[in-house]
């Protein structure tokens, strides 16, 4: 994500303007099934029973528990993937700075 | 080197936006997996307890390796193709 982000330096504005604007519909669009799939998991968690049309306590308190726990996962994920990518992308880089120079050295 | 063309242009955004795509996928993804397999289903409160963290962090880093595996995979089959 960050080589992506630098490399948007380099377009001209048009594409960069065009790049953002993609950047943010896929954020609302996210935005939006993150909140489907949220719904979704509280629900077949923590309704079983339709004796009533309303939710009982237990089930409210259940949903809520469950609205925090996938908030905390989520950022939990999300700070490992933020750290896994970067460790990727530097290896990455060496990869080819390593690749680089031996080409190099093979052309003397 | 010459400028890039509008063509070449057009194409970066493209790979660019299909990059994301894929990241948001498999952000996603790795969310939804590790949530299904680390989290107690009797939701006893509304914060992870230490063994769910833990759970989480190797959950991540072996949904990574899995990742790095089949995209080794899949590339290997692409050239022999």
């Amino acid at each position: 994500m960050n080589s992506a982000m630098e490399g948007m330096e380099d377009l001209p504005e048009a594409q960069r303007n065009a790049l953002l604007q993609k950047i943010e519909e896929l954020q609302v669009r996210d935005s939006l099934r993150t909140y489907n799939s949220v719904v979704e998991r509280c629900f077949v968690d923590c309704v079983s029973s339709f004796r009533s049309k309303n939710l009982d306590s237990t089930e409210e308190r259940c949903v809520t528990y469950v609205l925090r726990k996938v908030f905390e996962a989520c950022a939990r994920v999300g700070m490992r993937f933020g750290e896994m990518s970067s460790q990727s992308e530097q290896q990455m880089q060496q990869m080819m700075a390593a690749t680089g120079t031996a080409r190099q050295m093979i052309k003397r | 080197m010459a400028s890039p063309t509008e063509a070449d242009l057009a194409k970066s955004l493209a790979m660019a936006q299909q990059e994301l795509d894929y990241r948001v996928d498999l952000f996603n993804r790795m969310t939804s997996s590790c949530f299904e397999k680390c989290m107690d289903r009797r939701y006893k409160d509304g914060e992870l307890n230490v063994g769910e963290h833990s759970c989480v962090d190797r959950c991540c880093a072996k949904y990574w390796q899995v990742t790095g595996i089949v995209g080794q995979m899949l590339g290997a089959q692409g050239q022999g193709m």
